[in-house]
C-alpha cells in the first residue's frame, strides 16, 4: 500500500516532539527571566540587606544580626507584634462571617442574592484606605454622621484604635474568604447534607457535618485573609498612623522614608512579613493539593438551595444586609456625605451646610495647585496597561501551574507563586527602589529608576501572583476533553482555545481584568514609593490633599475615583452582556468564585 | 461504490509505543483496520486502550511507531499531524459537550470549517438531531440534559462532519443499564449507516461482542489477540483473553491424550476417573498439567439421575427473567458460576454438570505472551 505523508513539510504542520519540547523549554526560560526581573531579583536583593548589608554597599558588615535586633526593638517590634495579632483576629473573624454569608447566599433562598454577590465584588475592589477615610468622615466630631443628626462621639475614640483597624481589615478580608468558601460550597453536592438530614441530623448538625468537608477551603481562606491583612498598607498608612497604632508595613515604609533610609531594618521587617504568611499558605496549599478541581464540564449540576420559611428568610436577609452595610455601606456613605458637607469636622454656628464646592475644586484647585484630572487619567492608563499585562502573564502562568501536575516545573511554579503571594506591595516597592537604583543595573542594564515603566512593572509584579492563583482554579476546572473534542472535530489550536476555553473563562478573565484595573487605580503602597516626580497617580494625589489641609477636597476626590471605578465596572459588564452570546454568560461564574 | 463505502478509511498502526515517564502504556502495538470495519478494543483499566485511541485521534503523541489513516501517515518519524487535520470524529467518555453552546451549536461545531452553505449545515444538523431522537432539545444547553441525551448529542456531533473514522472512548460507561443497551444499538446502527470505520474502546466484553466486527484484546500495553468476536470467544489466544471474555470456571487438569486435531481428553481434579474432551489452542503433549477454562454457555445442568456429567451441588441461584443463573459447587473447593438453566434448581440440590467440548479450552496459563495470528 502506498502511504502518503500528510502535510509534513508545510509550515502549518505541527512541530515534532523534540521541537515542541525545545520551544516549551525556551518559553519557560523566557518566562523565568521575566519573573526574575519582576519579582525575584528586586525582592531577593532587598531582603539580603537584612543580614548582609555589605553585599550592596549598604553597610560595613558581610553578616550581622544588628538589624534583626533593631527590627524587633521597642518601636519596630511593636509594629510587628501588632500586625501579627491583628491579622490573626481578622483572619478568624472574616472566615466566620464569610462562611455564614456564603452558606446563606449559595445554599438558601435568602433575599437579594445577586445584589450581595455584586456587593462582595465591590468590597473586593475597594481599597482599605478608602474604607478608612469613609469611616473617619462619618464618625469624626462634626462629621457626616453628626450632619445627619447621629451622635457618634462615643465611638469615635474607639474607632481610631485597634477596634477600627480590625473592623476595616475584616471588611477588606471578607471577600477573599467569601469567594474561597463559596467555591468550596459550590463543589459540595447536596447529597452530603441530605444524607445527614436523612440520618437524623437537624439543620445545625447537618451544617456541622458538612463544614469539615470544606475544611481545605476554610483553611485556605484563613491563610489568605491572614496574608492579606499582614501585607495591608492602606490601613497602616492612614488609620494606624493617625491612631498611633504602629503596624509592620508602615514601620517598613517609615524605615526607608526616614533620612538616612535604613534599608537593612526595612529588609528584616519585610522578611518577617513574608515569613509570617508562608506557614499558613504552605499548609493550605498542601491540603488543597489533594483535592481535584476538574468539575466544570457539560455535566456540571448546581447544588440545591434550602428554602427558608418567610420569618427565617427575613431574619437572614436582614443579617446579610447588616454585614454589607457595615463593610461597604458605612464607608461609602461616610465618604459621600463627607464630600458634600461644608467644612467637615469643624463646628459651625450656622449649622450644617451641604455643598458641591469640593467637587468643583477637584478640577480647579486653589490650594494644592494640581487638579485630579491628570492623576486620575494617569491611574486609568496605568490600570489599563497593568491589568492587560497581568492578565496575559497570569493566564500563561495559570496554564503552566495546572499542566503536567506533579512535574518539576509545575512544583517550582507553584512554590514560587505561593511565596510571591506572601510578598506585600510595600516590600515589592522598596525592593524596586533598591534593585533598579543599583549602579550595576542602572548603568549597565536598564535605567528605570524614577520612571513610569518601573511603577508599571512593580504593579504588574504585585498583581501577577494573586491573579494567577485566581485564574488557576477556573482554568483547572475546564475538562481537557472539551479542548480535545474541538481539535478532533476540526478546530486548530487557536480556534479550539477561542471557541471552547475562552468562552468558559470569559467571565473570569473579565472579572480578573476589572479586579486588577480597579486595584491599580486605587493602589497606594507601591504608588507612594515609586511614583515618578510630577507624575502622581490618583491615590497618591488624594493622600497628598488629605494630608495637606484640604481633606474635603481629598474626600471628594476619593468619592469621584470610587465612582469612576464603578462606572468602568458597569460599562465593562454591560458591554460583555451586549456582545457575548448567551451561552458564554451561562457558564463560568462558579469558576470566578474560586 | 456507494457514498458511504467511499467515505470509510482504513487505519494502520505499526509498532506503536507510548511512555509516560517510566511507565510504558503501549508496547509495540500493530493493528490494521479495514475501511468500514467496526473495531472494538477490549481490555481492563490500564491496558492501554485509551492511550491507543488518543494516539489515533492525535490528542497524545506516541513515543514511537507509525499510524496511517486512509493511507496517509499521521504519526511516524518526525511526522505528527494534529487532530484537526486527521478528518475524524470522536465520542468522549465524559461526552465533552461545550457547556456554553446549546445542543444545535454543539452538533454544528464540526461543520463550521466545511464548505456547506448555512442552510445545508442547518439541514444536516436538523437531520442528525432527528436521527438521534433529540430534535426537540435543540435549544437546550448540556446541563439541562440527562446523561443519555448528552451522549446522543455527542453521537450526533461525531456523525455531523461525515468523516471516514469515528472513535468511541467508552461512551456508555456513564449510563445506566437500560440506556446503555438502547444507545449501544443506536451507535451500532447509526455508525454503520454512516459507513465510517469505527474504533470503539470498552472494558465490557458483552458490549464488545454485541458491537464489533473485530475485537482487539489489550493487556498491559500489548495487543494480545485481534480477531472476530466468534473466534475470540471460541478460540481465545491466551488464558487472559479467555478470562477477560468471560468464563464460568477454571481448573487445573491433567492431559490424558489428544483425541483429534485441536482436541484433547483431560481428567478433572474434582471428579476422579471422570474425563472430558476439551478444545486445544495448540499442540499439547499427553501427561502435561495445564488449565481448563470453561465458558458458561458450555455447561448444562441435569437431574442427579442423568447418566452423563459430574456431580455438583447448587450453592446459589439467581432469577434472570428468562431463566436462572446458578453457582454450582463441583467438589474440592471448585465451583462454576453463571450456569444458565431455564429450570430452577434449588439451593443445596444435587445436580449433574455436563460440559460441551467447544466451550472448554485447555491452555498453559503461564503463557501470556503476545499471540501471533
Amino acid at each position: 500500500m502506498a502511504i502518503a505523508v500528510l502535510e509534513t513539510t508545510t509550515p502549518a504542520a505541527p512541530p515534532s516532539t523534540t521541537r515542541s519540547k525545545k520551544r516549551g523549554s525556551l518559553g519557560g526560560v523566557i518566562l523565568w527571566i521575566v519573573l526574575f526581573l519582576l519579582i525575584i531579583a528586586p525582592v531577593g536583593s532587598f531582603l539580603i540587606l537584612g543580614v548582609s548589608p555589605r553585599v550592596f554597599q549598604q553597610g560595613p558588615q558581610w553578616f550581622t544580626l544588628t538589624y534583626v535586633r533593631q527590627a524587633f526593638s521597642s518601636y519596630f517590634g511593636q509594629g510587628i507584634f501588632n500586625s501579627l495579632w491583628v491579622s490573626t483576629i481578622v483572619a478568624i473573624l472574616s472566615v466566620c462571617v464569610a462562611t455564614a454569608l456564603a452558606w446563606l447566599i449559595h445554599r438558601t433562598n435568602v433575599g437579594g442574592r445577586r445584589l450581595w454577590t455584586v456587593a462582595m465584588w465591590l468590597l473586593l475592589m475597594m481599597p482599605t484606605w478608602m474604607m478608612t477615610l469613609g469611616w473617619g468622615d462619618l464618625l469624626q466630631p462634626f462629621g457626616a454622621a453628626q450632619a445627619l443628626g447621629v451622635n457618634t462621639h462615643w465611638i469615635y475614640g474607639e474607632f481610631f484604635g485597634p477596634m477600627g483597624i480590625v473592623i476595616v481589615l475584616t471588611s477588606a478580608a471578607l471577600p477573599f474568604a467569601y469567594f474561597i468558601v463559596s467555591a468550596g460550597l459550590q463543589g459540595l453536592g447536596p447529597e452530603f447534607e441530605d444524607a445527614a438530614r436523612i440520618h437524623g441530623a437537624g439543620p445545625i448538625r447537618s451544617l456541622q457535618t458538612v463544614l469539615p468537608i470544606i475544611a481545605p477551603a476554610l483553611l485556605s481562606a484563613l491563610a489568605i485573609c491572614f496574608a492579606e491583612t499582614m501585607s495591608d498598607f492602606g490601613v497602616a498608612f492612614t488609620l494606624g498612623y493617625h491612631s498611633h497604632f504602629p503596624m509592620a508595613t508602615y514601620m517598613l515604609f517609615n524605615a526607608i522614608s526616614s533620612f538616612p533610609a535604613n534599608f537593612s531594618v526595612a529588609a528584616v521587617i519585610a522578611a518577617v512579613l513574608i515569613i509570617s504568611v508562608i506557614p499558613p499558605i504552605v499548609l493550605q496549599s498542601r491540603v488543597m493539593r489533594k483535592r481535584s478541581y476538574a468539575v466544570l464540564s457539560g455535566r456540571t449540576r448546581a447544588p440545591r438551595r434550602r428554602e427558608l420559611a418567610r420569618g427565617p428568610r427575613a431574619v437572614a436577609t436582614t443579617a446579610v444586609a447588616g454585614v454589607f452595610f457595615v463593610a461597604l455601606g458605612v464607608p461609602i456613605l461616610g465618604a459621600v456625605i463627607g464630600s458634600l458637607v461644608k467644612n467637615l469636622g469643624i463646628e459651625s454656628p450656622n449649622g450644617v451646610h451641604f455643598t458641591l464646592t469640593y467637587y468643583a475644586q477637584i478640577f480647579k484647585p486653589s490650594i494644592q495647585g494640581d487638579s485630579l484630572g491628570a492623576p486620575l487619567l494617569l491611574s486609568n492608563q496605568l490600570g489599563l496597561v497593568v491589568a492587560t499585562g497581568t492578565g496575559v502573564l497570569a493566564i500563561i502562568l495559570a496554564r503552566r501551574l495546572i499542566a503536567n501536575p506533579g512535574s518539576w516545573s509545575q512544583r517550582v511554579t507553584d512554590v514560587f507563586l505561593l511565596g510571591s503571594v506572601a510578598v506585600p506591595g510595600v516590600v515589592l516597592g522598596v525592593g524596586y527602589i533598591f534593585f533598579y537604583n543599583l549602579g550595576f543595573i542602572s548603568h549597565n542594564v536598564v535605567s528605570l529608576y524614577k520612571t513610569l515603566p518601573l511603577l508599571m512593572l512593580a504593579l504588574v509584579a504585585n498583581a501577577v501572583p494573586g491573579q494567577t492563583r485566581f485564574m488557576a482554579g477556573p482554568v483547572s476546572q475546564i475538562q481537557p476533553s472539551l479542548g480535545d473534542a474541538a481539535r478532533v472535530h476540526g478546530a486548530g489550536r487557536m480556534r479550539a482555545w477561542r471557541t471552547t476555553n475562552l468562552p468558559l473563562m470569559s467571565r473570569v478573565l473579565l472579572w480578573g481584568w476589572l479586579l486588577t484595573f480597579t486595584k491599580t487605580i486605587a493602589e497606594l503602597a507601591i504608588s507612594q514609593i515609586l511614583y515618578p516626580p510630577s507624575q502622581e497617580p490618583a491615590s497618591v494625589s488624594i493622600q497628598s490633599y488629605l494630608a495637606n489641609f484640604a481633606p474635603n477636597t481629598g474626600t471628594a476626590m476619593t468619592v469621584l475615583t470610587l465612582f469612576e471605578m464603578l462606572a468602568v465596572i458597569g460599562i465593562a459588564l454591560s458591554v460583555y452582556r451586549l456582545v457575548t452570546p448567551r451561552g458564554w454568560r451561562r457558564v463560568g461564574f462558579s469558576g470566578v468564585q474560586s | 461504490m456507494s457514498e458511504t463505502a467511499r467515505r470509510a478509511v482504513g487505519v494502520s498502526v505499526r509498532d506503536l509505543a507510548k511512555d509516560f515517564g517510566e511507565k510504558r502504556a503501549l508496547d509495540g502495538v500493530s493493528i490494521d483496520v479495514e475501511p468500514g470495519t467496526f473495531l472494538v478494543l477490549l481490555g481492563p483499566s490500564g491496558s492501554g486502550k485509551t492511550t491507543l485511541l488518543r494516539g489515533v485521534a492525535g490528542i497524545d503523541r506516541p513515543s514511537s511507531g507509525t499510524i496511517s489513516i486512509g493511507g496517509n501517515v499521521v504519526v511516524g518519524g518526525k511526522t505528527f499531524v494534529p487532530p484537526e487535520r486527521r478528518r475524524l470524529a470522536m465520542v468522549f467518555q465524559d461526552y465533552a459537550l461545550w457547556p456554553h453552546l446549546n445542543v444545535r451549536k454543539n452538533v454544528a461545531y464540526p461543520l463550521a470549517t466545511s464548505s456547506l452553505t448555512k442552510e445545508d449545515r442547518s439541514r444536516r444538523c436538523d437531520d442528525l438531531l432527528e436521527r438521534v431522537g433529540i430534535s426537540h432539545l435543540s435549544e437546550r444547553f448540556p446541563n439541562e440534559l440527562s446523561g443519555g441525551e448528552q451522549q446522543r448529542v455527542a453521537l450526533a456531533r461525531a456523525l455531523a462532519a461525515e468523516v471516514g473514522l469515528i472513535l468511541f472512548d467508552e461512551p456508555l460507561s456513564n449510563l445506566d443499564a437500560d440506556r446503555r443497551e438502547q444507545l449501544r444499538i443506536e451507535i451500532a446502527t447509526l455508525t454503520r449507516e454512516a459507513g465510517a470505520t469505527a474504533i470503539y474502546i470498552t472494558h465490557d466484553q458483552s458490549e464488545a461482542f454485541a458491537l464489533a466486527d473485530q475485537i482487539g484484546v489489550l493487556n498491559q500495553g500489548q495487543l494480545i489477540q485481534l480477531d472476530t468476536p466468534e473466534n475470540i470467544y471460541r478460540q481465545p489466544a491466551t488464558a487472559f483473553v479467555a478470562r477477560f471474555t468471560g468464563i464460568a470456571g477454571e481448573f487445573p487438569v491433567h492431559v490424558l491424550g489428544e483425541t483429534s486435531k485441536r482436541r484433547a481428553e483431560v481428567s478433572l481434579p474434582f471428579s476422579s476417573g471422570y474425563a472430558i474432551e476439551a478444545s486445544t489452542m495448540e499442540k499439547i503433549a499427553p501427561g502435561a498439567d495445564l488449565r481448563l477454562f470453561v465458558r458458561a454457555a458450555g455447561v448444562t445442568l441435569a437431574e442427579p439421575s442423568h447418566d452423563e456429567g459430574v456431580c455438583g451441588s447448587i450453592r446459589d441461584v439467581a432469577f434472570k427473567g428468562h431463566g436462572y443463573d446458578h453457582v454450582v459447587d463441583v467438589g474440592d473447593g471448585y465451583s462454576l458460576t453463571k450456569i444458565y438453566s431455564s429450570t430452577k434448581f434449588e439451593r443445596g440440590q444435587n445436580v449433574k454438570v455436563c460440559f460441551d467440548t467447544k466451550s472448554c479450552f485447555v491452555m498453559d496459563s503461564s503463557r501470556e505472551a503476545k499471540a501471533t495470528w
